[in-house]
């Protein structure tokens, strides 16, 4: 080896003990996640949740970064498509976590996908603030890595019984899409009905990606049920709503469950035919300042409004996560335990979680109401007064 | 009697539905044994067409009909040219069509699809149209319903008179049973194959084009309509049109009596049993010859 050589490593060293430190300093938070971009699962996956992972990475980095432990560090967001598929799902949150070995991760879209997430992210010890995952069987495992965001089923029906109690209802019927949440939101219906004294007077279930309703409805229609209440996903959402418009199906109370807080529900079907309809939902640009801001801020960045459900939950668990890594730094065992002992102020108002369950946010009763998803029950939540019995369909 | 003419006539209109989802794939596949499982996407740029129109534009759906028609041709025309004509003028015997076609196929539908997710994203979409109900005997039916109805049995009954009254019919029935025989007695192949394609995808596209009336619209719509419409097909036997007009009906009006009388969670069961049934008693499927 020569002298210049060698003179060149000395520097290449020295450079290099001298810059890395700053250049670490400077490294991004990496931050991971696969989500639906495509498949059946995009269209939930796009609308809630995904454009709250990019417009959070983007307002903190326009704001200097992340702070962790003091610094601020700018985010790095590696997010994959997962195809609406869980094989493709877990492998991509393996990678992730496993070899990537990314700072945090953010969760997938819908109930099942966190569900066959949780093992894995409690192997890699990996918090998971889910917007999009609901159900106490998911809670009975007591993974202590897992908050769902979302209020639990028997939560929101219970809500809806009394409502319905306090003004009068005594008879219903119920639908329910057959799978996970729809068995479970109808168990924990007929729970919360039974004790407030609704006699649920006709059930039915029915699959996932049916065409047709219009049987069922009828003979719904012919019993007369004071409320109709449909444990529904998006597509029978829209289909139950069409057909019962259809059918002259007029009862005091219409209910369906997911796809009801969705900006296109009412673009599809109307403002006048969703008016008095009531659903799932948690918040409206009426519930809180905060919550007009974030509102605004979708709109002014997505050029589309947010599901008055599940996306300020998603926005929501991105604050506890910015501020519970403030505190605790990368530590993700500390981010974990400071996540179950804290009580956050979020856009949809203080969460807490207690054995993993969020027991802050209420049960809510929401109802369109000339275009707004108003929130109408609890009396203390609510944005305006119940349209009911409700109007005919227009 | 009310009951059983309301679930005669919703069976009816769903099984119409279903019929008009697969007359397009009945021409490609059942005709020219093109096993095109992109159908469905054709299907669904259909039904975005209509939904832009609508919404932008405010052209009322049925009036733009021809306008998708026409657009979903021309891309149809394109894409055999493309993606069908080697398969085609290679292939040594109808099975290897079928194959080669397949694979084709979902190559279409990946690229078809993710095209429509880059366009317009992945939300759902939707307009309503022509949701006032309407009276018939006492039941109540929406009328975009029954408007899909009226065109499945309609284009299924001018594409079965097409095919066995005119000569074009005749010719395409010709260059099926035999290609080289079909050019022997002068039918030019070269322009009846591309055409034949080209209207499988245009009423692939006003199918899509009448369901966006009545369903919300999705990228990711079309691949259960592929499924429905071979189900259909096959009930009916291969490249017959009433066949496939009268398999819809059958599915329909299975599903609804099953669905009134059973439970509607049993409807997967039902129509797997018919076509099962089917399949047992009559391989290949109800009309063919």
């Amino acid at each position: 080896m020569n002298w210049k050589s060698t003179i060149k490593l000395i520097a290449a060293t020295l450079s290099a003990a001298i810059l890395a430190p700053a250049l670490a300093q400077d490294a991004p938070v990496r931050v991971g996640y696969a989500i639906s971009r495509t498949g059946p699962f995009a269209a939930g996956a796009q609308l809630s949740q995904e454009p709250n992972y990019i417009m959070w990475a983007e307002q903190v980095n326009a704001a200097g970064g992340l702070s962790v432990g003091g610094k601020k560090r700018k985010i790095e967001l590696i997010g994959v498509d997962d195809r609406s598929e869980v094989e493709t799902m877990v492998r991509s949150y393996e990678k992730l976590m496993g070899s990537d070995k990314v700072d945090l991760i953010l969760p997938p879209w819908g109930t099942g996908m966190n569900f066959a997430l949780m093992p894995l992210a409690q192997k890699h010890g990996y918090p998971m603030l889910s917007p999009t995952a609901t159900g106490r069987k998911l809670l009975s495992l007591k993974n202590p890595y897992f908050f769902p965001l979302l209020q639990q089923p028997d939560v929101m029906m219970v809500a809806l019984a009394e409502f319905l109690r306090a003004r009068g209802v005594t008879t219903a019927a119920m639908v329910h899409v057959d799978e996970l949440f729809g068995l479970e939101q109808a168990a924990a219906l007929e729970r919360a009905f039974n004790e407030k004294g609704i006699s649920i007077i006709e059930k039915k279930s029915y699959p996932i990606g049916v065409k047709d309703l219009q049987p069922v409805l009828r003979d719904i229609k012919a019993k007369n049920p004071d409320a109709f209440i449909a444990l529904s996903y998006p597509p029978d959402t829209f289909l139950i709503t069409g057909q019962s418009k259809a059918l002259a199906f007029n009862p005091k109370a219409f209910y369906a469950a997911v796809g009801a807080a969705f900006p296109v529900y009412r673009d599809k079907m109307g403002v006048g035919t969703v008016e008095g309809v009531m659903g799932l939902g948690t918040w409206n640009p009426k519930t809180s300042p905060a919550a007009n801001a974030y509102f605004d801020a979708h709109v002014a960045r997505w050029k589309k409004e947010p599901d008055r459900w599940a996306s300020a939950h998603a926005w929501a668990g991105l604050q506890i996560l910015q501020q519970a890594v403030g505190k605790a730094g990368l530590d993700r065992k500390k981010i974990r335990d400071y996540i179950a002992s804290t009580e956050f102020d979020t856009v949809i108002g203080k969460i807490r979680f207690k054995n993993g369950e969020n027991v802050s946010t209420p049960g809510v009763v929401s109802q369109w109401q000339s275009g707004e998803f108003e929130v109408v029950w609890p009396p203390q939540r609510a944005t305006a007064p119940a349209y009911f019995p409700k109007a005919a369909w227009k | 009697m009310s009951l059983w003419f309301e679930l005669a006539v919703s069976g009816l209109i769903t099984g119409g539905i279903y019929a008009m989802v697969a007359i397009g794939l009945n021409l490609q596949y059942g005709l020219m044994r093109i096993l095109n499982i992109s159908h469905g996407e054709f299907l669904m740029l259909g039904a975005y067409l209509t939904w832009l129109a609508h919404t932008v534009l405010q052209i009322n759906p049925l009036v733009f009909l021809p306008v998708v028609a026409l657009v979903l041709f021309t891309i149809g025309v394109v894409v055999y040219r493309l993606c069908f004509f080697r398969i085609v003028s290679t292939a040594p015997a109808v099975e290897v069509i079928e194959a080669r076609s397949l694979l084709v196929g979902f190559g279409l539908l990946y690229l078809v699809q993710n095209a429509a997710y880059l366009t317009w994203g992945a939300d759902l979409r939707g307009y309503s149209f022509l949701t006032e109900s309407v009276e018939i005997a006492g039941a109540r039916f929406s009328a975009n319903r029954l408007v899909i109805f009226a065109f499945a049995v309609g284009a299924s009954l001018a594409l079965l008179g097409v095919l066995r009254f005119t000569l074009i019919g005749k010719a395409v029935r010709a260059m099926m049973q035999s290609p080289t025989g079909a050019q022997l007695v002068g039918i030019d192949t070269r322009l009846l194959h591309p055409v034949v394609f080209g209207a499988g995808i245009a009423l692939a596209g006003v199918a899509g084009a009448l369901l966006s009336m009545v369903y919300e619209i999705s990228p990711a719509m079309g691949e259960p309509y592929t499924v429905t419409a071979l189900i259909v097909i096959v009930l009916g036997g291969l490249g017959s049109a009433l066949g496939s007009l009268l398999g819809g009906f059958l599915l329909g009006l299975v599903e609804t009596f099953g669905m009134h009388f059973t439970s509607p969670s049993l409807k997967m069961l039902l129509s797997y049993s018919v076509l099962i049934a089917v399949l047992l008693a009559r391989p290949k499927g109800l009309f063919a010859r």
